[in-house]
């Protein structure tokens, strides 16, 4: 079916500003939802960063000497896996070694331009059965005297606790994103069944005379559209705009110790290009069903 | 062009608004469907328009068994039927040239064809000089010829009005009937509902009386009675 160009670009204009009031809060409503999910990202994201090495449970680390042979690493693999305490275990040779040092230091090359692969340490990371500090003092005290041992480091309280509290802010995040998610779904309901309503006659003249309900449809479809290009486009820039800052304040600060927070920009891209794709989805998604909900005004 | 096989019609609340109704009515006829107010005419009307479906019986319009019509194809279906109604229907904000335009637009015709032919039914109504007039500048009878023109412009094969000259005086139905008359001498069949004696009378075309749902009388070149 031939749309009329014209046809749609005046009914969609017309719908947006009739009620610029509520067009302005659905906007913002899925902009500030959209950039919590992108923050949420984020925090996760920059946390991982910094803590690569103290991943999924891991509470050990054992560092064996670049030395160490063939059957000392055997002879680690073997007591690990028979050792009733530990859960899991993972070995880390030279070469995956390196490449978490080049994605940890990709911010200070000077650092990393010291480092050869032969350098590191091959290891293993040990996920114990039970994360308390005497079960994991137990066992690093256990292996650091083993044959090819050099060292074994175990995850610090404050590792610990930035964790966690990343992780409940991250969830929290999350959680008021669904929130304002869900209310900015409500609102783009209650736009377009407004903007329906308003337009009750004319929908009546139309099914009358024989217009398709997807042609009825389509106008307050992209109303919807448009609210979600604004939106997440808002978003976006939002979510660079605080990324840069927090980045340079880091840099400004010579705060080190946060420095491996910091995220990428291919990170950042990722997330936006998500955070794009999933404002337009859902809001034209939603304006799909309120249409639809409501067309029998 | 439309058959109607004992077809009945309860709407919600028990109320029987047609009931084993039957009837047949041929291409290019002109039908006045009489009776009391609450006997079930305009139950009939939307009924050939799919805006209801009855709970027995079966109606055929063009050939087609509309009841089994899925939902996408009822659009299609209202192309080959124009409707007129006692309210008009026209849109406030729109011109008397945009009213009907619209109606055209909504089905995606192109343009060019728009240009051409609402100028056109504009004339042939005897409304060209009022296309920049807004509805409320005009009188009733007016009103009543735009929605003739928007429900005639894309030349259906059918045109429903129901009570199209119940808000009008005689002098003015007259000439509505005059209108309806020239669309019909095009082959287009119309089905009229009305309860105006004095148009029914004088008119002397074929007249389906119904009285509480029911049928019950179907007179060519009949009078009201
Ligand atoms: N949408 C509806 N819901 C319930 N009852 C209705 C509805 N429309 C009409 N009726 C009832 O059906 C009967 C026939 O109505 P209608 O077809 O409008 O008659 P007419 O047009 O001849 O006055 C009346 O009793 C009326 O009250
Ligand atoms: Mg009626």
């Amino acid at each position: 079916m031939a749309l009329n160009v014209d046809y749609v670009a005046r009914e969609t204009g017309t719908n947006l500003v009739r009620n610029v009031g509520l067009t302005i809060a659905t906007i913002l409503t899925v902009v500030v939802s959209l950039v919590l999910v992108g923050a949420a990202f984020l925090i996760r994201q920059g946390v991982d960063n910094a803590f690569t090495t103290w991943r999924g449970g891991i509470e050990l680390i054992i560092y064996l000497e670049p030395t160490a042979t063939p059957q000392q690493t055997a002879a680690m693999r073997t007591s690990l896996a028979d050792n009733p305490e530990v859960k899991r275990s993972e070995y880390v040779d030279k070469e995956t070694a390196y490449k978490e040092a080049k994605k940890l230091f990709k911010n200070s090359p000077e650092m990393l331009s010291s480092i050869k692969p032969s350098d590191l340490p091959p290891s293993f990371r040990v996920v114990p059965v039970r994360g308390d500090v005497a079960t994991v003092k137990v066992l690093e005290n256990q292996y650091a005297k083993s044959a090819g041992v050099r060292e074994v480091f175990s995850a610090n309280d404050t590792i610990r606790t930035v964790q966690a509290i990343a992780g409940f802010i991250s969830n929290l995040v999350v959680l008021a994103a669904l929130i304002l998610g869900m209310t900015a779904a409500v609102l783009i309901l209650n736009t377009i069944r407004m903007a329906m309503f308003a337009r009750r006659r004319e929908i009546e003249v139309m099914k009358l005379v024989g217009a398709t309900n997807w042609f009825i449809r389509v106008p307050f479809m992209l109303e919807g559209l448009v609210q979600g290009i604004f939106g997440s486009v808002l978003a976006v820039a939002v979510l660079v705009f605080g990324n840069n800052l927090f980045n340079s304040q880091l840099d400004k600060r010579g705060i080190k110790l946060l420095a491996n927070f910091a995220v990428s920009n291919s990170d950042v891209t990722g997330i936006s290009v998500i955070l794009v794709v999933v404002g337009i989805t859902v809001s034209v998604i939603f304006s799909g069903i309120a249409a639809s909900l409501y067309l029998d005004v | 062009m439309i058959t109607l096989e004992n077809v009945t019609k309860v709407y919600k609340g028990d109320v029987v608004a047609l009931k084993d109704a039957s009837c047949e009515i041929q291409k290019g006829e002109f039908v006045f469907l009489v009776g009391p107010s609450g006997s079930g005419k305009s139950t009939m009307i939307r009924l050939l328009n799919r805006e209801e479906v009855p709970q027995a019986g079966k109606i055929f319009v063009a050939g087609k068994d509309i009841n089994g019509l899925s939902s996408w194809k009822i659009p299609y279906l209202r192309r080959n039927i124009g409707c007129v109604f006692q309210d008009y229907k026209l849109l406030p904000n729109k011109t008397i040239y945009e009213n009907v335009a619209f109606a055209l637009e909504v089905i995606g015709r192109p343009k060019h064809v728009i240009k051409t032919q609402v100028p056109a039914i504009l004339e042939l109504v005897g409304l060209a000089k009022k296309q920049r007039n807004y509805p409320d500048e005009l009188s009733g009878g007016e009103q009543q010829r735009v929605s003739i023109a928007r429900a005639f412009v894309n030349r259906p094969l059918i045109l429903l009005a129901d009570e199209p000259t119940g808000n009008l005086d005689p002098a003015t139905s007259v000439g509505i009937m005059r209108l309806l008359d020239r669309i019909n001498r095009t082959g287009t069949t119309v089905v009229m509902a009305t309860h105006d004696r004095g148009i029914v009378d004088s008119m002397r075309r074929r007249v389906v009386e119904l009285d509480r749902g029911s049928i019950v009388r179907d007179q060519v070149r009949g009078v009201y009675e």
